[in-house]
């Protein structure tokens, strides 16, 4: 086998509540300082100031072109101040070389959009499309970093909610690792808003002083906002142009817990399996590690279900390990925390500093852990950085000093890539991949609105009564999609199987009903049961915890795109040997919001045909995987790509067509799709679109992959290229029969 | 507000705030305990039972330990919220 790329930090960059600047973070976090004051970037209806962790005089304007602000959010602005110095540190910059990006988030431009949102939902007649909404899809931050920094090549919006960050740098270090990028800037970002402040207060997750993580008096958390984003780079491109390596990212794993939506496993078993996984990936044992950056949120339940999960992985090393929490001084900064914890946990190997525990007066008893509560000097070679989100989807980075170990083993990745499994739900029902073909064949157009599926004939509605219709069409796609793929779920042999799902725009609907009984009633009747299902990540960490699936789980949104940006996510984390078997795609939920105003606003489309509305799931998995489960693939996947721009000559590199047997399958017909395809050979081959038939909706290319997985299998096409396009973006796949 | 029409209302409440699907506010028993066992519910039905329970019947549900015996079943809820209506 050849060796893996070692991954390089090269540069970080962070916007926290105690500062702007990595450096300057950090030595205010070893200083002992708390960012943590009196609410005041806005009030909530009937609700007391409370705490918060605010990183103050932070403007759209400052960063937005001249005249665009409106559609810019604070959210933007730490992004790109971040993703600029983590560039400068580096030395690099995507005007001379290529970069990628990866951001996670999950609020996006909420704070500048909630109340627009809850004002229109008063009359639905006025709904129209609004500048003012443009930084409400969770790609608008990705998109904002992009228009203001520099044409970043491949650019992925991902979202675990409070795992986001360390997700987005996980992501990148697979791109690293199976040879597919040569730059990438990784992080997240989150700013504060009144839909996070008043659902954690709902939950009662809030403190009402500034937390105390481990302690026996904690009583939960403090929110924060922030952005970090840490370069990555293969040693080898590296050292090529000189760089100064910062920290090596040497091992990951991510895992999803299978368990509840907000509540963390008691026992911390999942959180466990994901840390030791993370340090054998690195080649390392727990007696090798020095600290542990903990999520350390300061809740009952999760510092509880950390230390138990921390002692469950080190076993007699827990005594030892030192162990702190950055939350006490900058708050929860959700989507920010994993990525700004792991620039923390890379500036403690550089410096040799433990960072300090504030706020922990008494450790809990039921928290045995070596806490440290003042930073102190220490040789820090190798450090692990935990990130728990709702849904339980954990991820733990690995960190360590450059040469300190010998050699990582190299990742086992697999040899092929298959589908093994496909599912659509939408106006003809649920349907297997085969099925799903129906969707290439002319016929009537779909009603406009929802579409006639009763959840009841489906699921178990009992169990899944914490599910809103997003979560029920993702489960009832995923669930379909691995009943044809002869998966069993909910058994061991789901502990790699993760999930990978998303919309354009959320859960529009219902974070805008959220916000609007608390402009309405009042903060303290904001609805608790409704709070967990407005992260983007919901719908599929509901599915994972419905169908007990256990690996990589998270959500991606990239427009019109989002299900062909999963189903490429998924395969890229596969071949960077994350997961053994991944479901993709993406639901879309009827929503006159989305109709009349983010539709049109954010794809300048305005001729649509009927919407309706739908989900669509294929399993990628392993095939070495298959094989060994006896499982018959429908397709191999034998290439694929993404860009962010018009597409122009984006399949220049694609295999050949077969001819006269070969299809491109697109989502929605028109100009956009038909860019890439300009001076290809591709151009020749048979275009076929679905959205007539499937719905005229964001999810539509989601139904056109699984169609095309179809075509595949039953032997119409021998090879079938499913383009997903988007404004200024698109993805492609090519599928040929695993056996031809 | 007499017991008898806090119980249906407190019933209708539960069904439709907690999804409870499928289930009608008669096939919730009285006595039987609403977390774990009995109709299974947890921490974050809790929470928003709480939240529709002031909402509706103007009365306010402690939060920690003191809330376990209140919400222990269905008759504790109803004592609570008209024992709290009358005082």
């Amino acid at each position: 086998m050849t060796t893996t790329p070692r991954v390089w930090v090269t540069g970080i960059g962070v916007v926290s509540p105690l500062a702007r600047g990595a450096g300057a973070t950090m030595d205010r976090l070893l200083a002992g300082d708390r960012g943590i004051r009196r609410l005041s970037l806005f009030e909530l209806p009937g609700a007391a100031p409370g705490l918060a962790a605010e990183v103050a005089d932070l403007h759209a304007a400052d960063v937005a072109p001249p005249g665009e602000d409106l559609g810019w959010s604070r959210t933007d602005a730490m992004s790109v101040i971040a993703v600029r110095e983590a560039l400068a540190h580096a030395g690099v910059h995507p005007t001379t070389s290529p970069i990628d990006l990866v951001l996670g988030g999950t609020t996006a431009g909420m704070f500048e959009t909630e109340v627009t949102l809850a004002a229109l939902s008063r009359d639905p007649a006025a709904i129209a499309p609004l500048q003012q909404l443009l930084s409400h899809p969770l790609s608008s931050t990705a998109d904002h970093v992009r228009a203001a920094v520099g044409p970043f090549r491949r650019v992925r919006s991902v979202c675990s909610a409070c795992s986001s960050g360390a997700n987005a740098i996980l992501l990148a270090a697979a791109w690293i690792r199976a040879g597919r990028s040569r730059c990438v800037i990784a992080g997240g970002a989150d700013g504060l808003c009144r839909l996070t402040y008043a659902g954690f207060s709902a939950l009662s997750a809030l403190s009402a002083d500034p937390c105390r993580p481990f302690d026996r008096r904690r009583n939960g958390l403090n929110l924060g906002e922030g952005a970090a984003f840490l370069v990555l780079e293969p040693e080898d491109a590296a050292r090529a142009r000189g760089a100064r390596p910062l920290a090596e990212l040497r091992g990951f794993a991510v895992g999803a817990e299978a368990h509840h939506i907000t509540n963390p496993e008691g026992e911390g078993v999942s959180a466990a399996r994901v840390m030791s996984e993370a340090i054998a990936r690195a080649g390392l044992t727990p007696a090798n590690i020095d600290y542990v950056n903990a999520h350390g949120t300061a809740t009952t339940l999760n510092d509880s279900m950390e230390a138990a999960a921390i002692g469950r992985c080190f076993g007699a090393e827990a005594a030892r390990v030192a162990v702190s929490s950055a939350k006490g001084q900058i708050g929860h900064t959700l989507a920010a925390a994993g990525a700004i914890e792991a620039a923390i946990s890379v500036m403690a190997i550089q410096r040799g500093m433990l960072p300090p525990t504030i706020g922990l007066e008494e450790a809990d008893p039921a928290c045995p852990l070596a806490l440290v509560t003042t930073a102190r000097a220490a040789p820090v070679r190798a450090v692990i950085s935990n990130s728990f989100g709702f849904g339980g989807t954990d991820s733990v980075l690995v960190f360590t000093a450059l040469d300190a170990f010998p050699e990582p083993p190299p990742v086992s990745v697999p040899s092929r890539i298959v589908v093994t499994g496909g599912a659509t739900v939408g106006p003809l029902g649920v349907l297997g991949a085969r099925g799903s073909l129906a969707y290439l064949d002319a016929g009537p157009a779909p009603a406009p609105g929802a579409i006639d599926v009763r959840p009841a004939d489906h699921l178990d509605v009992g169990k899944a009564r914490r599910l809103d219709r997003a979560g029920r069409l993702t489960t009832i796609a995923t669930a379909a999609a691995g009943a044809e793929a002869g998966l069993v779920f909910g058994t061991p042999g789901c502990t790699d199987v993760g999930a990978i799902s998303g919309s354009a725009f959320g859960s529009v609907d219902g974070s805008t009903a959220f916000m609007r009984r608390v402009f309405d009633k009042g903060a303290k009747f904001a609805s608790p049961a409704d709070f967990p299902n407005l992260v983007p990540s919901s719908p599929i960490g509901h599915a994972s915890i419905y169908l007990g699936l256990r690996g990589p789980v998270l959500a991606v949104s990239d427009l019109e795109a989002t299900a062909e940006c999963a189903m490429v996510t998924a395969v890229e984390l596969l071949d960077g040997g994350v997961g053994g078997a991944i479901f993709a795609g993406s639901a879309e939920e009827w929503s006159v919001m989305v109709d009349r105003c983010l539709g049109p606003l954010c794809s300048g489309i305005t001729d649509r045909g009927p919407r309706s509305e739908g989900a669509s799931a294929l399993l990628f998995e392993s095939g070495d995987r298959a094989d060994a489960r006896g499982a018959a693939a429908l397709a191999r996947v034998v290439w694929w790509t993404s860009w962010r721009d018009d597409g122009a000559g984006a399949l220049a590199d694609a295999p050949l067509p077969l001819a006269g047997s070969s299809i491109v399958v697109v989502g929605r017909a028109g100009d956009r799709a038909r860019l890439p395809l300009v001076g290809s050979p591709w151009s020749a081959v048979p275009l076929r679109a679905v959205a007539d038939r499937a719905g005229d909706h964001e999810g539509a290319g989601g139904f056109a992959a699984v169609a095309a997985v179809a075509a595949v299998a039953v032997g119409d096409s021998a090879t079938a290229l499913v383009l997903g396009v988007a404004r200024d973006r698109g993805f492609a796949i090519l599928l040929v029969p695993d056996h031809p | 507000m007499n017991a008898a029409e806090v119980r249906q209302q407190l019933k209708e409440l539960m069904v439709s705030e907690l999804n409870l699907e499928g289930k009608s506010p008669s096939d919730i028993d009285d006595v039987a305990p609403l977390f774990g066992e009995g109709l299974g519910l947890d921490s974050l039905d809790a929470l928003q039972l709480a939240m529709s329970i002031e909402e509706r019947f103007g009365v306010r549900i402690p939060e920690g330990a003191e809330a376990r015996p209140i919400f222990a079943s269905v008759n504790a809820l109803v004592d609570y919220i008209v024992r709290t209506q009358a005082g």
